[in-house]
């Protein structure tokens, strides 16, 4: 049980039953500061083309969608001293690195790999690494029912769950990534989940385990599935510095109530080589993955127990 | 060198004064002073010598002592709410006298205002003090009609809390856990049930209320913002009797007996929750499993053995549960003290305590067993034991001098816990961590004449952090970020210090009367806390864990300044007093971003340290006679933190921080059996962090502050309005006893006040970005209790 699943069990506990705790939109003055660099690009061993986006930051309650950077240079060099080319061809600040065969990958486990963009006058890089990952073993479900009809999703279904075990040494992260019919499913960033060895955090050492229920069952996003529906997962392999940027991205995205924290800004691995240059946010990842799925088939479901 | 002189002439004087007084034959009168209906103890009754225009006061014992030359004298016994009772004495010998006194009487004509003065207020040295009878917290109104006393005391001067159905209380800008909150004088590590909503103490259990936020004398140490000082029923020593209620939340009984002719007697006190047996029946499948409630009983036994030497024993168990069944989550306290009162002559009174505290938590995510091969278990506790004299000598009428020590220990479990994953198990358990702290004081009472009384003491306290225990050092990369230990660390053997502290903490009160109705007080105080509640959420939770004092985290010290001015009016009808106060903090504790304070080896890492100054204006005025009594209360303050790495290491508000607090409390006896009542509170709304930016990443609209800026804006303001009405019924409940309703009205004009605002994507379009206003209590909330007594 993560701390956040607590507090959020808490809160309910103690809201829900006797009171009447309410949310609801309103308008606030906030101040707005200058429009900074966004990086969102994330590289992996998967071959096939690679895609970093380069965007604007606005004011918080700009609900319109970011402006695009184009005109950047981008590439990215590996420590074999490849370097790898980004293009905006549509002037939409979406760089791409195509390669010559679909089956070529830009990553490779234990490849370590360097950012750099020209955007506007400013230089910036970062840096990340590609860090090995457990296969899936296997993926299992079960008959399940809730007590009550949730508002979406069925009362009665199944419940899945994959296997896969970390590896033996202290400080593996993962991410791990839900897919149902073949695409990503759980994409809100509250539902982010999170490994740190096969347990939720640094402070539980679970090195070396099977990932614990928990983590297994997370790519059920709150929801039990029907028969027909095919649900897998893809475990990506992050470094700490990426394990962080996810966890605050996560807590950031859901933190209200009783429980709150202070908010702090979510951090970032892009820097500017001038120290005094103007700053950018976001963040550059790379993982290798492993993936499996599996269709549910409710002659092969474990009953309910 | 004048005033070397002049000091040095001074003291001369008053040695000579005291001198001069053991000239003549003098003799010692003392003794108890009790409640005539059931033999309760009453602390703090004015005994007034008329003859020496001097007196004292009950200690929380209700006993007294006074030295006087031999003659004729006349003891004047007063005390709010209580008829004045005058005693002739010729004092020849020493002397014992225990007096009884009765309620005044429910007439209400009572508007007319006797002619003797309830002054304590002007008069003693008391300042930043401030009382509630349980008679008044049962008629304010209340959540759900539930009487508590926490929620009571958040209605004075100086006292806020971060938002409805937050654990605890702030004082003077101080956070919730620099609260030393005694319960028959062992600390209570977490005043709530169901997180803030209600507290721990049974009100039908509980005697009286006194809370010191400022000018804390030297008999109390150990947390640096304030001691909530909470005493219980000794139980009647008069007559049976049965106390209870039935309310929207809790069911309560108390029953009360004297035994061995009245030497002795005992009070149990018992409170359950019951929604969940309300609920059962409606619940089916697995929600028949679902298990909610919160209870606690208190107990104690006082039996006075000879005319001196009485003994107590009181206890307090309670306990939150939530489960269902998949998931299994318990807290709570236990507290047991004992003490004995002994008068060794009538000068001399000692009272030992000795007492056991624990508090802990469990979570288990597999109550039933149901799935032994992926499961998950973690307990928390800590445990203190402490012995603690205290002598009160009274020298002479003019000099009362107290003196005594402690001695805790400190045994903390942060975290038990096994993780099982597939049938294979992970012991992530911490280490125990343990220490001691030892403290000495003396201080003494002292008037000089009777426009000028000074009370001044000193406490020494001293810490240790004792091994076993394996010690980090950490490695700091970049300022307000997470530090890394230096592993491996160094093993402390059991026994060895890992660390030691200690302070000397001056306390110092003044009292000048500028005339019989009006004072001006000046205190100063310095506190230390060895012992701090790690919690980085808006309210503290039950889960957060109470650490001890170690290598890198330093006592947290205290030094606060105060001034006010009391005067009394219209014979004491009503007391004002104004207050100014400036505290400075040391070694305050702030925490990383994304800080993992639970069941981390390394949480010293993730912590941060700075410094932390709150000031403020309090303004009070209170009526006490008549059919309309209550209080305005009027706050005005600061509090504020500096912490390295936080906010551009530049000052900030702290998260409950409020400059405007206002309160009126108004209690209304319309006929005999008919009381209305009243309270309004307005707030300033709490900090609040805003995000100025926000940036797109991977179909996320995510917040970011260019400025990095902490707690730079606030929520809108709060208040609200509740109202009570009891009705004592007319027809005696068994022939003998009495019952009444109480109907309340929480939150009257259906005000949605914000706990919080905080901002967030839109639920269904994750790259559109809204404010959230999110109120604990959005809407009116009315209750009716019925009370009954036999």
């Amino acid at each position: 049980m993560s701390k956040s699943a607590i507090y959020l069990l808490m809160s309910l506990f103690a809201v829900s039953i006797f009171l009447t705790s309410c949310e609801d939109a309103i308008g606030i003055k906030t101040e707005t500061g200058p429009a900074e660099l966004v990086v969102d690009g994330w590289i992996t061993n998967k071959s096939g083309p690679q895609t970093i986006r380069l965007s604007l930051s606005a004011a918080y309650f700009d609900n319109s969608p970011a402006k695009p950077a184009p005109g950047a240079e981008v590439t990215i060099t590996d420590d074999q001293g490849a370097v790898y080319t980004f293009t905006d061809e549509k002037g939409k600040g979406v760089y791409k690195w195509t390669p010559k065969s679909d089956t070529v990958a830009l990553g490779r486990i234990g490849g370590k790999y360097f950012l750099q963009i020209k955007y506007s006058g400013e230089e910036y890089t970062a840096t990340n690494e590609i860090k090995r990952v457990p296969k899936i073993d296997s993926m299992a479900y079960k008959e399940e029912s809730f007590p009550i009809k949730p508002a979406d999703g069925p009362k009665d279904g199944y419940l899945a769950q994959f296997y896969a075990r970390d590896f033996v040494g202290l400080g593996d992260t993962y991410w791990i990534k839900a897919l149902k019919g073949g695409r990503p499913y759980g994409t809100d960033p509250g539902d982010i989940s999170l490994a740190f060895d096969a347990s939720f955090n640094p402070g539980s050492p679970s090195d070396g385990l099977v990932f614990i229920q928990p983590l297994r069952q997370s790519i059920n996003i709150n929801k039990l599935l029907s028969a027909g529906d095919t649900i897998g997962v893809e475990l990506y392999s992050i470094t700490l510095e990426s394990y962080y940027f996810l966890f605050q991205v996560r807590q950031e995205t859901t933190n209200g109530g009783i429980f709150a924290v202070p908010p702090a800004n979510i951090p970032t691995n892009i820097s500017n080589k001038n120290p005094g240059g103007k700053k950018a946010l976001g963040f550059f990842g790379a993982s290798a993955v492993s993936r499996a799925e599996t269709v549910i088939d409710p002659k092969k479901a474990k009953p309910k127990s | 060198m004048k005033n070397r002189i002049r000091i040095a002439g001074l003291g001369f004087m008053l040695l000579l004064g005291t001198l001069n007084a053991q000239a003549q034959e003098k003799y010692t009168v003392s003794g108890y002073v009790k409640d005539i209906a059931n033999g309760e103890g009453l602390i703090g009754v004015s005994v007034y010598i008329r003859e020496a225009s001097t007196g004292v006061v009950t200690n929380p014992y209700g006993f007294y002592s006074i030295t006087l030359p031999q003659g004729e004298y006349s003891l004047v016994f007063s005390y709010i709410g209580y008829q004045k009772l005058t005693e002739r004495l010729t004092l020849n010998a020493d002397q014992r006298l225990n007096v009884e006194m009765s309620t005044e009487s429910k007439q209400l004509e009572e508007v007319v205002i006797s002619t003797k003065k309830e002054d304590e207020n002007v008069r003693s040295l008391e300042m930043s003090v401030n009382k509630i009878d349980i008679k008044t917290i049962r008629q304010i109104p209340a959540l759900l009609g539930e009487v508590d006393v926490i929620r009571s005391i958040q209605l004075l001067p100086g006292v806020t809390t971060v938002g409805e159905g937050a654990s605890g209380f702030n004082v003077r800008g101080g956070d919730v856990s620099q609260n030393l909150i005694l319960l028959d004088e062992a600390p209570v590590y977490n005043s709530s049930h169901l997180f803030g909503f209600f507290s721990v103490f049974n009100p039908d259990a509980v005697k009286d209320v006194k809370l010191i936020k400022g000018g804390i004398p030297a008999q109390y140490g150990g947390r640096i913002s304030s001691i909530l000082d909470v005493r219980m029923k000794e139980g009647n020593t008069k007559k049976r009797e049965v106390n209870g209620g039935i309310g929207t939340i809790f069911s309560r009984l108390t029953y009360e007996q004297p035994f061995a002719a009245g030497r002795g007697s005992f009070i149990v006190a018992a409170r359950r929750s019951y929604i969940d047996v309300l609920a059962k029946p409606f619940l089916k499948g697995d929600l028949k499993q679902t298990r909610f409630n919160f209870y606690d009983l208190t107990a104690k036994v006082n039996y006075r053995i000879n005319d001196k030497n009485t003994v107590y024993a009181s206890g307090y168990f309670g306990r939150d549960v939530f489960g269902a069944s998949v998931f299994g989550f318990g807290w709570g306290n236990g507290t047991a003290t004992a003490r004995w009162n002994h008068i060794f002559s009538n000068k001399l009174f000692l009272n030992l305590t000795t007492y056991y505290s624990n508090y802990d938590y469990a979570i288990n995510s597999d109550p039933n067993n149901k799935t032994p091969k992926d499961r998950f278990e973690w307990n928390s506790k800590i445990i203190s034991s402490s012995v603690k004299p205290d002598f009160t000598y009274y020298l002479t009428p003019n000099n009362q001098i107290s003196f005594g020590g402690q001695y805790i220990n400190y045994d903390s479990r942060p975290g038990n816990a096994v993780a099982v994953s597939s049938g294979e198990s992970r012991n992530i358990s911490l280490d125990s961590r343990f220490g001691d702290e030892s403290a000495l004081y003396i201080a003494n009472e002292q008037k000089i004449s009777d426009r000028l009384s000074l009370q001044y003491g000193l406490r020494y306290s001293f810490y240790r952090n004792l091994g076993p225990g394996q010690i980090y050092q950490y490695q700091e990369f970049q300022e307000g970020q997470r530090k890394f230990p230096e592993l491996p660390g160094t093993a402390v053997p059991k026994g060895n210090v890992i660390k030691q502290y200690g302070n000397w903490e001056p306390r110092f009160s003044m009292n000048i009367g500028l005339s019989p109705t009006t004072s001006i007080k000046v205190s100063y105080n310095r506190t230390a806390q060895y012992l701090h509640l790690l919690s980085n959420t808006a309210a503290t939770s039950p889960l957060d864990v109470w650490t001890l004092s170690t290598n890198i985290i330093k006592p947290e010290i205290a030094d606060q300044v105060a001034l006010g001015w009391f005067q009394n009016f219209r014979d004491n009808t009503y007391e004002a007093s104004v207050e100014v106060y400036y505290k400075d903090l040391k070694n305050q504790i702030d925490y990383v971003r994304n800080s993992d304070l639970l069941l981390n080896r390394y949480v010293e890492g993730d912590l941060l340290f700075g410094k932390g100054r709150a000031y403020g204006a309090e303004f009070f005025l209170r009526k006490n006679k008549g059919r309309l009594t209550g209080w305005l209360s009027y706050t005005l303050a600061r509090t504020e933190r500096l912490i390295d790495g936080v906010n551009n290491d530049d000052w900030f508000p702290a998260r409950f921080d409020k400059p405007h607090n206002f309160t009126a409390v108004g209690i209304y006896n319309l006929k005999e059996r008919l009381t209305l009542s009243s309270t309004f509170t307005f707030a300033s709304g709490t900090p609040a962090t805003f995000p100025t930016n926000r940036f797109e990443y991977n179909g996320w609209a995510l917040p970011h502050n260019v400025y990095n800026a902490r707690n730079n804006n606030r929520i809108p303001s709060y208040n609200r309005l509740d109202l009570a009405l009891t009705l004592k019924s007319k027809k005696k409940l068994f022939g003998i006893g009495q019952g009444e309703w109480v109907f309340s009205v929480y939150n009257a004009y259906n005000r949605r006040n914000p706990y919080s605002v905080y901002v967030q994507q839109n639920a269904d379009n994750p790259l559109t970005t809204e404010a959230i206003r999110f109120s604990v209590i959005g809407s009116v909330i009315p209750a009716v209790t019925y009370n009954f007594k036999f």
